[in-house]
This record gives structure tokens, C-alpha cells and sequence, in this order.
């Protein structure tokens, strides 16, 4: 009996505790969407991306890997899309 | 033609090329080992069948007969239901081989023996025996 | 506790998971932040019982409780600890269980690390592993519950055991590194699906999940390498890799998944190839299900299948299940699909990557026909053919070259366009240096694949050698640095590009030891004390034959001395053949088995094994085989791996 009680007893907080812990956002009160918040960090990660190609570029070029013209449009073109991304950066 | 197209028809090209190379290969593997046909003994008994064949079934309790002279020359009998064949085999048999074993054996049927180049036995990496065994024994009993 | 406790925490976990799945569903109707937040925890709520349930298992496998029939089929009193816990792999529904515990901790990482970022892609995210979860929750709740008791109308005094050979180390640690891998797809598969769900395929959710993709690949490629490590040291049948059902069905996603992460790196930086890669993701995924599949449906008999199993159907179920509904996504979604850029030229990076992968597909596709041939020829011929690893070898040798040919040629060609000057440039002195090894190789002797696989060897390795070289050169100019300065800075700032070359050559590394396979010598023989017989210029001499009792067995153990012919020392071998449960008054319940013993050098392995014993005359049966190159294999496999550090390793910046 003492084992039954133990063991259902342990089940039954092992049960309540996780409800308690899922349901309590749902009595908080309305939160607004942060999708500003998530913009920002997208287009962050977008502009390190960007830097870390014309990096790369860079270095694909030291090596002789890329000729010079394919190495400057490129990189312009690179240059272009992270200023976009900046510019967006900025008017948020 | 533009870039794209020539792209297209090159990843067409070694599809094909790729999928006549796997047709060829299973048409005419170079190694006579390559395939087996997977067959019953009853099949193999009616149709004479003398090609590489695959068979399962059990080693028959008692049949192992090992060589005097070449220890490593092995003949037993192998049993699908009511049906039995009988198995030469010269090469290291695996651990779990002997008697009532399921056994997996691979090679040519002539003149009335099977002569099997491969045999695996069942089982080998994993382990799921009857619990009712168990009841045949326990541990102290094992130890004294 | 008892092991109610366990098939309730299941149940839990199961309804967790439907209750996840419609709560994002509805957030994702409504948008109401407090529903995605109930979803988030409902998802680590299902991965909460999981774990507990795992332990719970754990805990009677470690007590062993032998009123629940896993426990009593796959231990027992004797079970040292540590097997006694890796049990909760070695059948059935305990291995469903694991792999269910395995996604559980992945879905966690990927909850808790995405917190607040993501926040349009993780719902779906969220949804997609909460609905693999609910799938494996099905068949162990419901299909094959490793919390059963013991179906038997007696008190059962003592376990079944844990097959010996299942007793070592390695076999500790391979069932979880592989499935570490398999598992590990579940998590850039179910960003796939998000992506398209949201109609976001640009290169960011690439980014997001590059590092899983490259954890997975990392723990799948240990695994089966761990396998291949284990089955040759264990299995004493000489060999690492049989082209078994089971071995294909992890090599399989392992080929797709290589060509994933190859693939991504085109998306990331080109924004090319989006389908590709969504095919190649959804495929591998695919795969390692089927591959889960495959060791449990019985459709094939190899070593390595569980016995007596009804999960076939369900999963095969489930695996057209997931293609349907991906692959009807790509179409739903073929707009978003289509990538801003095209392939501009053949001499290009993105072209040689663009043919690595289809290459490794091939591959895959090759695997998959062997594999599935007696199943195929049954269906269109009736009668059931299995094909052998003549046959894999003979289709995949050519194959397996092409690839090892694209991994020099690839990283030497430019981004867009490699001019005609830079062309001849950079291919000068690999194809050089492979020409010399060939011509040496030739004139020595040497003939067919053998000497192609050894001189791609030699030119990819010069490959990687100048690509190092002209990279440090070039830091050296421009920043005047000195040699080992540059070459630590130059990784460093480039992990995943030079940790990627480290790969290569263990790759290289590996492919000169698959083609020692070519030379490999064999002979069995017996032999009394005092006798002695030779293979391939070594002489096996018997020195004593002697008897032990140890704790879990019985032994023979032969005393071999190895010479060369001449008489030169080369070393002593100590084979044994044992006797598991050999206090077993019913014979057949007995286990031999062949511990065999290994000299190993980098140039061959002397491979012996106690095959038998004819003890009432003094008789050993002893195997021997010449290994040539062996050890390169797993010395690829250590340099592999350090590759993949290289790659995976963080940069501050993340």
C-alpha cells in the first residue's frame, strides 16, 4: 500500500508540476509580437554574413584563385547588398 | 544553348550513364560470388537448380561430421521442415555453428551435396533467447 | 520506483506531443505570443518524459527487475554496470526509447538555443520534431513497450544476458554515436520544412542549421567507423565493411548528408541550389528513417536485425508518410524555390560541387539498388537474389574514384570562373605529382584501380598541400607574418574552408587503406604444439596451448610465434577461443566465441584467429590473414574527425 501511495503520489507531482509549467503563459496577459526585435537580429546575421564573404572573396583573390575583374564586380556587387542591409539597419 | 540547358543535359548525361553502369553490373557482375539466388530446398531438390543459390534451415541434431585427416573439412545435414540436404563445407565455421543452429548457407548443389563456400549463422550481434528456458535452471544451482 | 511509472511518463510524452502540435498550430493561426510560449514548453515538456522514462528504464535495468521482459531478455544478475546501462540499447523497443531520448535532447538544444530568435521559423520547427517525437511515442506506447512484463507464468530467478560480444567498449559507444547521427538530421530537417512552410528559403535558415548538419554528419561518420572498428576487431571475419543491409543503411544517409554539407555551402554563399538542397535534406532524413526501419522490419537478414519484428509496415508508413508530405511541400512551394542566380560556367566552384553531389547521390542510389535487389528481383522476376560485396565493390570502386578525382579537382576551381591561365596554374603540380606516382606505381608492378586510387590519393593530396601553401603565401605577403603564424591565423579566420581540407585528406588516407583490401592473403590451418605452417612470407609457429577459467568464460588461449620466413622475430600472438556461459548445464545455451588477437603496423596487420579446438588431441584451428594498409583506414578516421573540429569549432563572433 505505502509503495502504491510513493508511487502514484511521485507520478502525480512528476504530472502537475509540468501542466502548471506550460499552462502559466497562457494566463499571462496578452503579449505584443516583437517582430521588430526579430528583424534586427536577422539582418544583423545578414550583414556579418555579408563582411565574412567579402572576406573570403578577399582572400580567394590573394590566393589567385579569382581574376581581378570578377574579383571587383564582386566585391561591389557584395558592397552594394551590405550597404542595403545597413541602411535597413538604420531605419529601424 | 544556354548555360542552364548545357547544366541539364550534362546531369541528364551522367544520370544515364550511372544508371546503364548499374544495369550492366547487375547484368554481368564480374565475380561469380556477386549473387545468389535466395531458393528453398525444395526448389533447389526439384529444379536442379546447379547456379549459386542461397538456403536457410537448421543443422540437424547429430549430422555434424568433421574430418579426421582436415579438421577444417565439415559435412552436415541441413533441414527445411521434412526436407534434408546435405552440406559440405571446408572452411572456419562461425562460433554459434552446431547442432539445431539456424544456419544460413551459400554455394553450388552438385551431384546430390550442397557445397557451400558461405554459412552464417543467425543471431550474431544480437541476443533474444526464450525466458522459459530459464526455468530449466537457476543461478545458485549453476554455481555449486 | 516502479516501472508504472516509466509507461506513464510515455503516455505523457505522447500526449504532450498532439497537444504541442495543435497549440503552435493555432499560434500560428492567431498569433497570440502566450500560445507559442504554452507550445514551446508543451515541446520540452514531451522531451521531460522522455527522459524520465529513459531513466526509469535505466533504474530497472541497473536493479535488475526482472518482472519487466527487456530487462530480463538483455541482462542479467552478472551484467557488469556499464553493460547493464547499454542494455537500454541492445533490443528492440529499448533502442526506440534511446532514439526517442536521443531527439529529445536535440529537441531541447534547439528550444532552449533558439529563444527569441527565429521567431517565424521555430513554431514550425517546433511542430515538425514534436511530430517524430509523437511517431516514436506511438511504437513504444503502443507497438513494442520496453516497459512489458515478463510474459511467463514463473518467477524469473536470473536474465538472459547480454550477448558477449556486445560486451566491449566499442560497442558501448557505437549504437549511440550513430544514432547521435541519425537523429541529428531531424533538426535541419524540420528547419526544411519550416522554411518552406514560411516561404523564407533564402540562405539564413541554411545558416542556422549548417553547424547541426555538420554535428550529425561528424557523429554519423564516427559511428559507422566505430562499427567498422568493431566488427574487425570483434566479429573475426578480417574485414571492416561487408556491405551488410545494416552497414548500407547508414552509409547511405552518410552519402546524401556529405553531399549536404557541401551543397549548403553553395546556398550560403551563391543563394544556388535551393531545390538540391531541399532534396537532399528531406532524402537523408528520409534515409535515416528508412535506415531505423531496415534493422527492424525482418525485409532483410542481416547480423545485425532484431528478431521477430512487426514495425515494418508502420514504418514504412511512416517513411512515405514524410516524403509525401515534403516532397508535396517542394511542390506547393516551387515559386520560392527557384534560386536568384544560375551556374554560370563548368570550370567553376559551384559546377565542381554541383557534380561532387550528384556523384554521391549516384552513389547512394547504387547502395540503395544492392541493397534492396533481392526485394526488387523478388517483385519482378519471383525469385529472390542477394547480391554479395563483390558486387557493391565492382559498381561503387569506379564510382568511389570519380569522388576522390572531384575532391582535388573541386577546391582548385574559382568561384564563377576559372580562366584558362589560372587553370593550368593550379593543376600543374597535383597532376604532376599524380602522373610521377603512377608511373612509379606502373613500372613496380602494379595494374587497374589500385594504381588510380593511389595516385588520386597522391594528387588530391598535393591539391591540398599547395592550396595551404598559397594561402599562407599569401598572408605571408600581405601581412608578414611568419609560416606557422600564418597557417594558424589563416584556419582560424577560415575554419569550415580548411578544417574541410583536413577532412579531405583523411579521406585520402582512408581510400589508401581500402585499397589495401586488394592485397589481402589468407590461409587456415591446424596445428599442434610444436607445428608450424606459413602464409605470405611468415611462418606460424605453435608454442603452447594452454586452458583458463576466467570470471564469464572458459579459454583456450594459443601461444603463436610469428617469423618471417628467414627467421627473423615479427611478434607473439595470443588468439583465444571462449566459452560464454559456460557453466550452463544445457550445452546449447553456450556461447563461443573467437577472441582474436591483432599485430598491427602501418604497413599490414597480422590478423589471427582461434577458429576451433580439438582439445582430447591438442589440436588449434587457426586462421590467418594479411591486412595490408589497414590501420590508414582508422588513422583517416582520427584525421577526419580532427577536420571536423576544425570546421565546427565556434568563432567568437557566433
Amino acid at each position: 500500500m505505502m509503495d502504491f501511495i510513493r508511487d502514484y503520489g511521485l507520478i502525480l507531482i512528476l504530472f502537475i508540476l509540468p501542466v502548471i509549467f506550460v499552462i502559466q503563459p497562457l494566463f499571462l496577459p496578452m503579449i505584443a509580437k516583437k517582430n521588430i526585435q526579430v528583424d534586427v537580429t536577422s539582418l544583423k546575421r545578414k550583414k556579418l554574413l555579408i563582411y565574412r564573404q567579402i572576406k573570403e572573396l578577399e582572400m580567394e583573390f590573394d590566393i589567385g584563385n579569382i581574376n581581378e575583374q570578377d574579383f571587383s564586380s564582386g566585391r561591389a556587387d557584395l558592397k552594394r547588398e551590405v550597404s542595403e542591409v545597413i541602411a535597413q539597419l538604420n531605419s529601424l | 544553348m544556354n548555360s542552364n540547358k548545357k547544366f541539364f543535359l550534362m546531369i541528364i548525361g551522367i544520370i544515364g550513364v550511372v544508371i546503364f553502369w548499374i544495369g550492366w553490373v547487375s547484368m554481368n557482375p564480374a565475380d561469380e560470388k556477386a549473387m545468389a539466388t535466395f531458393v528453398s530446398v525444395d526448389e533447389l531438390l526439384e529444379d536442379n537448380i546447379t547456379h549459386r543459390t542461397k538456403l536457410g534451415g537448421l543443422v540437424k541434431d547429430g549430422s555434424i561430421v568433421i574430418s579426421e585427416t582436415n579438421h577444417l573439412d565439415c559435412s552436415f545435414v541441413l533441414k527445411e521442415g521434412d526436407l534434408e540436404l546435405n552440406i559440405k563445407y571446408d572452411r572456419t565455421r562461425p562460433d554459434l555453428f552446431k547442432d539445431g543452429a539456424e544456419v544460413i548457407v551459400t554455394g553450388q548443389y552438385v551431384n546430390g551435396v550442397f557445397y557451400a563456400d558461405e554459412l552464417q549463422t543467425k543471431c550474431a550481434s544480437r541476443y533474444e533467447g526464450d525466458l522459459r528456458d530459464e526455468n530449466s535452471y537457476n543461478l545458485s544451482e549453476i554455481d555449486s | 520506483m516502479t516501472p508504472i511509472a516509466g509507461s506513464v511518463a510515455m503516455n505523457l510524452a505522447f500526449g504532450f506531443s498532439i497537444l504541442t502540435v495543435l497549440t503552435l498550430i493555432l499560434y500560428t493561426r492567431n498569433g497570440d505570443q502566450r500560445l507559442f510560449l504554452t507550445g514551446q514548453r508543451l515541446a520540452l515538456g514531451i522531451s521531460f518524459f522522455v527522459f524520465l522514462a529513459t531513466f526509469i528504464l535505466a533504474y530497472q535495468l541497473i536493479q535488475s527487475n526482472f518482472d519487466i521482459d527487456y530487462v530480463a531478455r538483455y541482462t542479467s544478475i552478472e551484467t557488469p554496470f556499464v553493460y547493464k546501462i547499454t542494455a537500454l540499447w541492445a533490443g528492440q523497443s529499448g533502442s526506440l526509447l534511446f532514439w526517442l531520448f536521443i531527439l529529445s535532447i536535440y529537441a531541447t538544444i534547439v528550444i532552449l538555443q533558439n529563444q527569441g530568435k527565429h521567431n517565424s521559423l521555430m513554431p514550425w520547427v517546433i511542430i515538425t520534431l514534436a511530430i517524430i517525437q509523437m511517431f516514436f511515442l506511438v511504437l513504444t506506447n503502443y507497438v513494442t513497450n520496453p516497459f512489458k512484463p515478463t510474459d511467463a507464468d514463473f518467477i524469473v530467478a536470473n536474465g538472459n544476458g547480454l550477448n558477449p560480444l556486445l560486451q566491449n567498449v566499442t560497442m558501448a559507444i557505437h549504437p549511440p554515436t550513430l544514432y547521435l547521427g541519425y537523429v541529428g538530421f531531424s533538426v535541419p530537417f524540420g528547419f526544411a520544412i519550416s522554411a518552406m512552410i514560411n516561404r523564407d528559403t533564402s540562405p539564413l535558415w541554411i545558416q542556422s542549421i549548417r553547424r547541426w548538419a555538420l554535428v550529425a554528419w561528424l557523429f554519423l561518420s564516427i559511428g559507422i567507423i566505430l562499427g567498422g572498428w568493431w566488427a574487425y576487431r570483434e566479429l573475426g571475419w578480417g574485414g571492416y565493411w561487408a556491405w551488410d543491409p545494416v552497414e548500407n543503411a547508414s552509409f547511405m544517409p552518410w552519402l546524401t548528408a556529405t553531399a549536404f554539407v557541401h551543397s549548403i555551402i553553395i546556398q550560403e554563399k551563391k543563394d544556388m541550389l535551393r531545390v538540391w538542397n531541399m532534396v537532399l535534406i528531406i532524402i537523408t532524413f528520409t534515409l535515416c528513417i528508412f535506415g531505423t526501419f531496415l534493422t527492424r522490419s525482418g525485409v532483410m537478414s542481416s547480423v545485425h536485425s532484431f528478431t521477430g519484428s512487426s514495425l515494418g509496415p508502420i514504418f514504412l508508413t511512416f517513411v512515405f508518410l514524410i516524403m509525401i508530405v515534403s516532397f508535396g511541400m517542394m511542390y506547393f512551394r516551387r515559386n520560392v524555390l527557384k534560386s536568384p542566380r544560375k551556374m554560370e560556367s563548368f570550370t567553376s566552384r559551384e559546377s565542381g560541387f554541383l557534380f561532387n553531389n550528384m556523384v554521391f547521390v549516384v552513389m547512394c542510389f547504387a547502395v540503395f539498388w544492392g541493397t534492396l535487389f533481392p526485394v526488387f528481383s523478388e517483385a519482378v522476376r519471383g525469385t529472390k537474389i542477394t547480391v554479395g560485396p563483390p558486387f557493391f565493390n565492382q559498381i561503387n570502386i569506379p564510382i568511389g574514384l570519380i569522388l576522390l578525382a572531384l575532391t582535388g579537382i573541386g577546391p582548385l576551381l574559382a568561384w564563377r570562373k576559372t580562366g584558362k591561365k589560372s587553370l593550368i596554374r593550379n593543376f600543374t603540380f597535383p597532376i604532376i605529382t599524380g602522373l610521377i606516382v603512377s608511373i612509379i606505381l606502373l613500372l613496380i608492378g602494379f595494374r587497374g584501380a589500385v594504381v588510380m586510387s593511389f595516385s588520386l590519393g597522391a594528387f588530391v593530396t598535393a591539391t591540398i598541400v599547395t592550396e595551404f601553401a598559397r594561402g599562407i603565401r599569401a598572408r605571408q605577403k600581405k601581412l608578414n607574418e611568419s609560416i606557422v603564424m600564418s597557417l594558424v591565423r589563416m584556419v582560424s579566420k577560415n575554419r569550415s574552408r580548411y578544417g574541410g581540407y583536413v577532412v579531405h585528406l583523411g579521406i585520402v588516407l582512408m581510400f589508401v587503406g581500402f585499397t589495401g583490401h586488394a592485397f589481402d592473403e589468407e590461409k587456415e590451418f591446424s596445428l599442434k604444439v610444436g607445428e608450424s605452417d606459413h602464409v605470405a612470407g611468415y611462418n606460424f609457429e605453435l608454442i603452447k596451448l594452454s586452458e583458463a577459467e576466467r570470471p564469464n568464460h572458459y579459454a583456450w588461449i594459443s601461444d603463436l610465434r610469428v617469423t618471417k620466413i628467414d627467421g627473423e622475430f615479427v611478434t607473439n600472438l595470443h588468439p583465444e577461443k571462449r566459452i560464454y556461459f559456460h557453466k550452463n548445464p544445457d550445452p546449447n545455451r553456450r556461447q563461443p566465441h573467437s577472441e582474436l588477437d591483432i599485430h598491427n603496423t602501418l604497413n599490414k596487420d597480422i590478423y589471427s584467429i582461434f577458429s576451433g579446438v580439438d582439445s582430447e588431441n591438442g589440436v588449434a584451428f587457426i586462421k590467418i590473414m594479411i591486412n595490408p594498409l589497414v590501420e590508414w583506414v582508422w588513422l583517416g578516421g582520427y584525421i577526419l574527425i580532427f577536420g571536423t573540429m576544425i570546421a565546427l569549432w565556434p568563432r567568437k563572433d557566433q
